[in-house]
């Protein structure tokens, strides 16, 4: 005897205000028309939390089916399960349509909306009625971003065999990492880690280092990116340098060091770091006195290797072309000159935990000793080593995250760094008085609790509360906080204080999306396909993801998703086919493939 | 102390304008951000921790609220937008009610309808009583019989016995404030801190110095309310205690000691009320995004019974018996309700809770430091 499925649609969305979300209205309309469905209901106008007046309505019109359909309508499942169990219904009928899940975030999404909502209410996963069709792969891969992500992409994939080119904005690889002294929470020291591993990619045969380049354009289609760079001009043959700094010790300007966290000076001819690949030096247009007013070219003089410098080199445009792109662009510190009531940039002696990092670092600008800030000849604000130490140092969690005026998602690694640094800093400066303010705690990872109770009986003032304000008390800052715990007001002078600011998506992030056709959450991060099932994905072929690019993370989560998405490519490449953008499919594409499966469904039963 | 945890409170006291009260995560920011906290008074956070929680009993007997004048520091720099600020000002509506033995102020706060109906029945009233007991005749020549000793009896007769039972409620509420904040939570004040103590409360009611403190973002709320604040003293003492010297039927010279005084009483009331009103209106700075019914009320009413009274002098310079009479009894029938309605059972009541949270936080101040001090005596 065959039984009519009457499905009811209920639609679970709340706009929260936004008005760049899908169109429920169009798509409550386009449901109405899918046979089978019997009525539309609307959460907002459901006595949600009375399960026997939605049991009355389900009897009432005969409902044996419902489909949830919204942003995330998962947690209004448990209800109408109970609700149909009741009316004498089998309880797994209900169904989701989740509009979040399968892509469909924006107004320009409605189409994709729809789709979803037609396979829930045909019963058939969305996954396979949306079968995007599928390419020829091009071997060749782009990894975009230096980092320690883009570094193990680029090593896996280049390990397999396959060619990978490897672009970096500034002149070095290695990327915030690098700039770090010691990595949580094993205390071990971050660039034994790294610098091997940046030799590796520059040695690689398989690796096309294209470091001071950056995007211009993306062109194809997965499988086939057409992609234009921009080479910057070094104005040094990196094939002939042979790395002596001749010229950087004759050069006459001095500009800050974008490595040092502007904390100390460098030339305008410059290597970034020691350590850094590749290990040539390059020139800085925006700060060389030649390139602003054709005077000085003391370098070219100097330059033991002839025709070495050129200092009327101009940028150069290349394409490539690839067959995926891995996206491994990190993050930027948060500005810290946006909080006032902590006074960075105000007081030399408030810091943000980049520069502190760099000031604890042995290979870094005071090698390894923590002194005061002060100023050079020129007036610029430097570390100097003969400066004195702090005897106390606060360090200030949550600095831009977690706070409704700048960043209200967790930046997940500030509060393991600063507890790193209240380390480090009690290492280095032992009689020196070590303080923390956080919020909460947060020990997410493996052996990160236990890092945190160690640093804790080591003689660190770990108070709970959020410092307020700073405010300048004779040579010493002054902190008022209230101490949750101790049910008390601290005000606490201290020497220095370390800012742990959050992380933030980069500014050139919105501009790459858009040349990748990917997109990014209200923070500026890149979209995943999958937050659980398929981090590093995008709905984009050919287009993975990894890194903080992608949300914060520490190292290790970093190091997987570099693996994760390297893993991604070397598939494809194996296959020799990549699946195009699920993007591109459209409605009546997934719409007649779903009626097709539902038909052979049925005729199976 | 045992207490009962009530789970309607923060329902409850969405009526008073309480919102935002669940974004609380407790880090602290708001208390170490204010100027006035101390040692013991650790507002607003403790106060958000006791709503969160529903400690009615607690809550009754905090009297921080009062010592908060709402620069609006905590809102702004709040890292959840948890609004402590205005969780602050819902508290001292509520705090009013809980003071309020009559149960006047609860019902005023609550049921809007309530205090509307009770602000008409007294405008009629007056208007009615007016109508019935003045003698039509002397309407013609109202500009002089304003200041005639028969008329001015009756007045003043009806003055001092407002002012008596204003009085009244609003000093058995101020015993009330004591016990619950004082004497309910068992304070030991040394008896003779009682005394020492007095000294803080004339002061506090003349400079309010530690408003001062607030004026965080430049502007000076506290010139400001102290324009507002003198001005409406220094009419009420002329107005009801000196009646008999202020409304008389000559008129003096505009430099005439009494004039003065009442015109910067005047100015004081403009200009403070206007200030109000514009900050309130355009919602830009933090302490006025959020008008509670009350607010506004208060703003209104007393603007009203100054801009008539205004209009009753000029009127009266110029002359014009009837309409000097008619606007007198309007300026009546605005201003009884404004004092018997909001004086002890509204807004107006703060100025009599503010100056006495100052002495009472004397008072415990004290408490503690002795209590400090047997602790450390008990140690050794």
């Amino acid at each position: 005897m065959e039984e009519k499925v009457n499905t009811a649609v209920c639609f679970c969305q709340h706009t929260n205000g936004h008005t760049d979300v899908v169109d429920i209205s169009e798509v409550a309309a386009y449901a109405e028309e899918i046979p089978g469905v019997r009525t539309v209901w609307y959460t907002s106008s459901l006595p949600i939390a009375d399960t026997r007046e939605i049991t009355r309505m389900i009897m009432e019109e005969g409902i044996s089916r419902i489909v949830l359909a919204g942003e995330q309508p998962g947690m209004y499942k448990t209800v109408f399960a109970k609700s149909l169990a009741a009316a004498g219904m089998k309880a797994e009928n209900v169904v989701q349509a989740g509009f979040r899940e399968h892509g469909a975030i924006k107004k320009s999404d409605t189409d994709r909306a729809k789709a979803i909502l037609a396979c829930a209410v045909y019963g058939v996963p969305f996954e396979n009625a949306a079968i995007p069709e599928e390419s020829d792969v091009h071997p060749d891969t782009l990894v975009i971003g230096g980092g320690i992500s883009g570094i193990q992409a680029s090593l896996e994939i280049a390990d397999g065999n396959q060619k990978v080119y490897l672009l970096e904005k500034t002149g070095t690889i290695g990327g915030h990492m690098a700039m770090f002294d010691k990595t949580f929470p094993t205390l071990d020291c971050a660039a034994c880690i790294l610098t091997p591993k940046m030799v590796e990619v520059g040695q690689h045969p398989n690796i096309d280092l294209m470091t001071y380049c950056e995007v211009l354009g993306v062109s194809g289609e997965a499988g086939n990116y057409k992609v234009r760079i921009l080479k910057k001009s070094k104005r040094v043959d990196q094939a002939t340098c042979i790395g002596c700094g001749t010229c950087m010790e004759k050069c006459p300007k001095k500009a800050p060091s974008e490595f040092d966290a502007e904390i100390s000076m460098r030339k305008a001819i410059y290597i970034p770091f020691p350590q850094a690949v590749p290990n040539k030096y390059l020139i800085d247009a925006d700060n060389c006195t030649y390139v602003e007013n054709g005077k000085c070219g003391i370098c070219v003089k100097v330059c033991p290797v002839p025709d070495c410098i050129d200092l009327d080199q101009q940028d150069e445009e290349v394409e490539i072309t690839v067959g995926n792109i891995v996206v491994a662009t990190g993050f930027k510190p948060f500005d810290a000159k946006h909080v006032d009531q902590f006074g960075y940039g105000k007081f030399p002696n408030v810091i943000t935990s980049l520069e502190f990092e760099r000031l604890i670092n042995a290979a870094g600008p005071t090698s390894g000793n923590i002194v005061f800030r002060s100023q050079d000849k020129k007036g610029n604000w430097i570390f100097n080593d003969e400066s004195a130490s702090p005897k106390s140092i606060a360090l200030i969690h949550c600095v831009g995250s977690r706070d409704e005026n700048y960043n209200k998602y967790c930046s997940k690694v500030c509060c393991m760094y600063s507890l790193k640094l209240a380390h480090l800093a009690k290492e280095k400066l032992p009689d020196a008085e070590v303080s923390e303010y956080y919020i909460d705690m947060r020990s997410f990872g493996k052996g990160y609790e236990e890092f945190y109770e160690r640093i804790d009986n080591e003689g660190i003032n770990i108070i709970r509360g959020r410092t307020a304000k700073i405010e300048e008390s004779g040579d010493q800052l002054l902190l008022r906080s209230e101490d949750i715990e101790g049910g008390r007001l601290i005000e606490q002078k201290v020497d220095m204080v370390v800012l742990a600011v959050g992380l933030e998506a980069r500014d050139d992030s919105e501009e790459l999306a858009k040349m990748l056709g990917i997109a990014q959450d209200e923070n500026g991060w890149f979209n995943e396909t999958n937050f659980l099932s398929d981090p590093v994905g995008t709905f984009a072929g050919g287009i993975t993801i990894a890194g903080v690019c992608q949300g914060p993370k520490d190292i290790p989560d970093s190091v997987a998703q570099g693996s994760a998405a390297a893993s991604r490519v070397l598939q494809s490449i194996i296959k020799g086919k990549v699946k195009k953008s699920i993007k591109d499919i459209s409605l009546d594409y997934i719409e007649s493939n779903a009626k097709k499966l539902s038909k052979i469904m049925e005729d199976k039963l | 102390m045992i207490q009962r945890v009530n789970p309607d409170l923060k329902k409850y006291l969405v009526k008073y304008g309480i919102q935002d009260w669940n974004e609380c995560f407790h880090c602290g920011n708001c208390t170490a951000i204010c100027p006035l906290t101390d040692q013991g008074f650790l507002f607003p956070r403790k106060a958000i921790r006791q709503v969160q929680m529903g400690l009615k009993t607690s809550l009754a007997s905090n009297f921080d609220p009062w010592l908060c004048y709402y620069c609006g520091e905590c809102s702004e720099t709040c890292p959840r937008d948890a609004n402590p600020g205005e969780l602050m000002m819902s508290l001292r509506r509520y705090l009013t009610s809980v003071y309020d033995w009559t149960g006047f102020s609860k019902l005023f706060y609550t049921k809007k309808i309530w205090e509307f109906l009770t602000i008409i029945i007294l405008f009629i009233l007056v208007i009615a009583s007016f109508v019935v007991w003045f003698p039509k005749e002397q309407i013609a020549n109202f500009t002089t019989y304003i200041g005639d000793h028969s008329f001015l009896k009756v007045i003043e007769a009806g003055d001092l016995i407002m002012a008596a039972v204003v009085a009244f409620v609003l000093i058995s509420n101020i015993f009330r404030m004591w016990y619950l904040t004082i004497l309910k939570p068992k304070y030991k004040v040394p008896f003779i801190e009682y005394f020492r103590g007095i000294y803080v409360l004339p002061g506090v009611f003349a400079s309010q110095i530690s408003f001062r403190k607030c004026d965080t973002d430049g502007r000076l709320y506290w010139v400001n309310h102290l324009l507002l604040m003198t001005g409406y003293t220094l009419m009420f003492i002329l107005v009801v205690v000196f009646l008999p010297k202020f409304q008389v039927s000559e008129v003096y010279n505009w430099y005439h000691w009494q004039r003065l005084l009442g015109y910067y009483a005047t100015f004081g009331l403009l200009f403070g009320l206007s200030a109000m009103f514009i900050g309130r209106w355009r919602k830009k700075s933090e302490k006025f995004k959020f008008s509670h019914l009350s607010d506004w009320l208060f703003i209104i009413m007393l603007f009203l019974t100054t801009l008539t009274g205004i209009l009753v002098h000029i009127f009266r310079l110029a002359d014009m018996p009837y309409a000097t009479y008619y606007l007198y009894i309007i300026h009546l029938a605005v201003l009884v309700p404004m004092i018997c309605v909001e004086v002890p059972f509204s807004k107006w009541s703060h100025l009599a809770y503010r100056p006495f949270s100052i002495y009472f936080y004397y008072l415990k101040k004290a408490a503690l430091s002795k209590q400090h001090k047997s602790k450390l005596a008990a140690a050794a």
